[in-house]
């Protein structure tokens, strides 16, 4: 019965806990560095969000493309799909680009650019750094990791 | 543009790789390192290949 109980505390606990790590992920995700931010994590929320926005800014500045699924390009859609999913990493970086329409251009003069795929390359790896913040965030608030 | 990508992932990677202040600088000091030395072999080696 005992053995019941703490069984159900724990539990309970554990659901607890898991809804906050869900929660700590989804902010880590929707805005770089708040994930550990909300939990009082500030040098490493500044190192970590400092990062991915660092990294995605320059992409842009670079000449950058943000991928989606309604592409100019021929060819088939599901090839963008990879890209998307890494860019779509940054949260509201991504979509606040979407809705000002910055850095989804395709045309030559764009890549044409010198810098165009080391953008490219910057805006990929600043999606996919975020989802590494996201997951430690999470990882934290689940108890485990310090 | 290489040491800047180097430098912003050595410091994600040092943090979520590692539990210690001590063991992240290192871990962090360490992918910088071979970012940038394997950046520069790979960019040697390609300048050699007639591609």
């Amino acid at each position: 019965m005992r053995t019941k109980e703490r069984g159900l505390s724990g539990g309970a606990a554990a659901g607890g806990a898991t809804a906050t790590a869900w929660l700590m992920g989804l902010a880590a995700w929707a805005f770089p560095g708040a994930g550990h931010l909300l939990q009082g994590r500030l040098v490493r929320a500044l190192l970590l969000g400092g990062a991915v926005w660092a990294m995605f800014i320059a992409g842009l500045l670079l000449g950058g493309h943000l991928f989606d699924l309604s592409g100019q390009e021929d060819g088939n859609a599901l090839l963008r799909v990879p890209p998307m999913i890494a860019n779509l990493g940054s949260g509201v970086l991504y979509f606040y680009c979407w809705a000002t329409g910055t850095g989804f251009a395709e045309g030559a003069e764009q890549a044409a650019r010198a810098t165009f795929e080391y953008g490219n390359t910057f805006l990929l790896v600043a999606g996919l750094l975020n989802y590494l913040a996201m997951l430690d965030a999470f990882d934290i608030a689940a108890g485990r990791k310090s | 543009m290489m040491i800047s990508f180097a430098a912003l992932v050595a410091v994600v990677f040092g943090i979520v790789g590692r539990d210690t202040a001590r063991e992240r600088a290192l871990y962090g000091l360490k992918i910088f390192a071979e970012f940038v030395g394997i950046g520069l072999a790979l960019a040697w080696l390609l300048y050699f290949l007639p591609l």
